[in-house]
């Protein structure tokens, strides 16, 4: 089970992930996305505090949007994630391309340096 | 008409009655004798009584067993044995009356043995009628019986059992108990002739013809009936047989019938070609719901609707026209109708009922009626096909009277579009079902050809031993391992997982090997492996799909193995001088998340020295992230103390324990939904 929560707050675009991401719904984060960089979005966060469990298919969702970020000059980072699901990010060397925060602030930080 | 049957069953009762209808005649003669002579002839007249009961009996028993043989036949010819056995008795009588009136009055005329003989002719074949119609009417009551209509005529019978005993009681007396009696069996007559069922599911022509014959038994009937009071009334005859309660009983019941059936089937006239109609829209509803068979197509069922919603509506008109979208053609979609009075009667339809959208998505549209403006046609009936919540077809029905389609026509209308609808959608699924089973197969076959891809023997030295286990969530899975010596003291291992699992990961996992198939010859380091693998597979894997990997070579000599890791799970190393496992660290990053040259600083080798005893566990993450019904995973320390725990077990043991553990820990109601795969090497 995904849920998805959309928030914008000044310039930044943050997309809650509530639940799961597995292979069945990696498809509904991979839209959501779409749609945020569709209305450009200049600065996207993703919300993980709510994340319990991220498959491969999900990990690749994000890593599939990766060239787009760098090319249209939008700043990206994950924040909050728990333990587990870091460990995720860290083991396929993913934190090497994307800024993992633990919270929102230093992730708007972050994003802001970049 | 007496047909001598093939089983003796019916010829036996023939032949008895003929025996004992020559019985009574000679005992009737003897008894005349006696009387006329005044003499004692020592014969009873209840001897007479008990042929005559046997004699009915029998005839009873030869008609019950030609009915019997012919219950299958239709009603025409069921009711004309009644009719050509009446007329049979009835000119038997005629004859009778013909050859006395040509004898007048001489003296053989007023023989009386003479008269008795004939006398007993008829009493014969009227009795003959009289039974066989019974019987006729007791098929033709219970047509469509129900358990009231069979008591009912059960009551009749022992009745009528009754009366046939009734003469040892009243002697042959007309009085009172006799008229009581009659006046008994007539009204369980009348009660049971209004189950008159049969009548309606004759057509027009043979209504005709039952009038016809119905009209003759009732002749037959009302002549032999004439003759038997003539007979009792001149007293003619010594000995009475036809004063009987049993054969008057059988008259009023054979005329009462007999009348009901006429009468009521003189009144079905007129409407029987309603009842044919609905006949015909029982049968069309019978086609339309027998599911399309698997040579015929939804035009042909199409075309069946077509014609029945015109022969259930008397439509003047017709066409079908089908929905765009869908791809069914139909070869006549026009009745009656040409090209341009459609095209006209299209125009007169307004825009918005021939939209193919749902008005509203939670009611099922319904035929509807409109008023047409047009020299000829005045009303129309639209039919919405509906398949699988989409509008499949329209037909409309025209007619040149205003409102031609009344609630009987839409309703029938209606079911004839919903059962032509379910077969339709039947026949869409079955033939969705043959797709399905075929893609099965075709997956049994991937499945088959993707076990061909993992190694069945793996290539290593005395000086270790490994085993290997793969299994996948779906039919075909993506993950990957192998083992290749690249010489007499170098093994390579490698181990890969595609993201993502089923079809697409099956697919990637193939070009995988091909890639690590090719560069394996290469004899890499395994840093290096990992960036030409990294450019091979940026090429062919999908943009949201990646790989990741772990390779280790094994130098056998030196005792030591050189490791990268490409965003692959960690592997578990067990070092037995120390008895623990710990997984290895080292740097790298998931093949194909970067597809270019900078992947280059994304990973990183490493070499270490291994012992004796030493275990290696490589896996996949679909076992650490196996879970349980509450979320927990299987986790790292849980595998690290289950290879701890048995360091002294051999690998195919060990990796048993493992997977042992995890269906386990998973649980009934838990679950691995992903491709998981573990290699185990031992070092001696």
């Amino acid at each position: 089970m995904l849920q998805l929560e959309r928030k914008k707050e000044e310039n930044k675009d943050i997309l809650r992930l509530i639940g799961e991401v597995d292979a069945s719904n990696s498809i509904l984060l991979d839209q959501s996305m779409q749609e945020i960089l569709e209305q450009g979005a200049t600065v996207l966060l993703i919300d993980g505090t709510e994340l319990v469990y991220i498959s491969s298919a999900g990990l690749g969702v994000f890593m599939s949007y990766l060239d787009d970020f760098s090319e249209r000059g939008i700043r990206f980072a994950i924040f909050g994630l728990n333990e587990q699901v870091n460990e995720v990010f860290k083991i396929l060397g993913l934190d090497r391309l994307i800024a993992i925060a633990p919270d929102l602030s230093t992730a708007t930080r972050m994003t802001h340096e970049s | 008409m007496i047909k001598t049957s093939t089983l003796p069953l019916g010829r036996i009762s023939l032949l008895l009655a003929i025996v004992v209808w020559l019985a009574l005649v000679l005992v009737d003669l003897v008894r005349i004798f006696g009387m006329l002579n005044n003499l004692d002839s020592g014969i009873s007249e209840e001897v007479t009584w008990i042929l005559e009961i046997l004699f009915f009996i029998f005839v009873y028993l030869v008609y019950r067993h030609i009915f019997w043989k012919t219950r299958q036949s239709d009603f025409l010819t069921l009711i004309w044995r009644g009719v050509s056995t009446g007329l049979f008795a009835a000119s038997a009588g005629l004859l009778t009356e013909l050859i006395y009136y040509a004898l007048g009055e001489s003296k053989i005329g007023t023989d009386p043995f003479l008269k008795n003989v004939f006398y007993h002719i008829n009493f014969a074949w009227t009795s003959a009628f009289l039974i066989a119609t019974t019987l006729l009417w007791k098929h033709l009551i219970l047509y469509q019986k129900n358990k009231q209509v069979v008591n009912q005529w059960q009551v009749f019978e022992f009745s009528m059992a009754g009366a046939l005993l009734f003469v040892f009681f009243n002697h042959n007396n007309l009085d009172y108990s006799f008229l009581f009696g009659l006046v008994i069996l007539l009204v369980i007559s009348i009660l049971l002739a209004v189950n008159l069922k049969w009548i309606p599911y004759l057509n027009f022509k043979e209504k005709w013809k039952t009038l016809l014959f119905l009209f003759l038994i009732l002749l037959c009937a009302g002549f032999l009936f004439y003759r038997v009071l003539d007979s009792g009334n001149e007293g003619r005859v010594q000995i009475n047989l036809t004063d009987n309660l049993f054969l008057m009983a059988l008259f009023g019941f054979v005329f009462i019938y007999g009348l009901f059936s006429f009468l009521v089937t003189l009144f079905n006239l007129p409407t029987s070609s309603v009842f044919e109609q609905k006949l015909t829209e029982a049968i069309n509803f019978q086609k339309l719901s027998q599911s399309i068979q698997p040579e015929e197509s939804e035009e042909q069922v199409l075309d069946i609707l077509l014609d029945s919603c015109i022969s259930a509506s008397f439509s003047d008109g017709a066409w079908i026209e089908l929905n765009p979208k869908e791809q069914v053609q139909i070869k006549n979609p026009l009745r009656i109708l040409d090209e341009s009075t459609r095209a006209e009667l299209t125009k007169l339809i307004p825009q918005e009922k021939q939209s193919w959208v749902y008005t509203s998505p939670t009611e099922i549209p319904q035929p509807q009626t409109i008023r047409l403006v047009h020299p000829n046609y005045k009303s129309a009936l639209l039919v919405p096909l509906v398949v699988n919540k989409s509008i499949l077809a329209r037909i409309i029905l025209i007619k040149e009277v205003k409102e031609g389609f009344n609630k009987e026509m839409m309703s029938i209308i209606g079911t004839f579009a919903r059962q032509a609808c379910i077969s339709v959608e039947n026949h869409r699924l079955l033939n969705q079902a043959i797709e399905n089973e075929r893609y099965q197969e075709e997956l049994k076959i991937a499945q088959r050809v993707q076990k061909a891809l993992l190694p069945l023997k793996l290539d290593h030295p005395d000086s270790f031993d490994i085993c290997a286990y793969s299994n996948t969530a779906d039919e075909v899975g993506g993950d990957y391992y192998d083992t290749y010596q690249v010489d007499e003291n170098h093994f390579v291992l490698i181990m890969g997982d595609v993201s993502g699992k089923g079809t697409s990961a099956a697919f990637h996992m193939a070009q995988m090997k091909g890639v690590f198939q090719s560069l394996i010859q290469l004899g890499l380091r395994p840093a290096e492996f990992m960036k030409k693998a990294n450019a091979a597979l940026s090429k062919c894997l999908e943009r949201n799909h990646f790989i990741t990997a772990s390779i280790f070579e094994i130098d056998v000599v030196n005792h030591t193995f050189c490791h990268a890791r490409a965003g692959h799970i960690p592997t578990l190393w067990y070092k037995a001088n120390e008895n623990q496992a710990e997984f290895i660290s080292v740097e790298g990053l998931g093949l194909g998340i970067v597809r270019n040259l900078t992947y280059k600083n994304h990973v990183q080798e490493k070499t270490f020295a291994y012992h004796s005893g030493d275990i290696l566990v490589l896996l996949t993450d679909g076992i650490l992230e196996g879970r349980k019904e509450t979320g927990e995973q299987f986790g790292n320390d849980r595998l690290k103390k289950i290879v701890e725990a048995n360091p002294q077990k051999t690998p195919i043991q060990l990796q048993q324990e493992i997977i042992e553990s995890l269906h386990q820990f998973v649980g009934g109601d838990g679950m691995i939904d992903d491709d998981y795969s573990l290699l185990v090497v031992k070092f001696k």
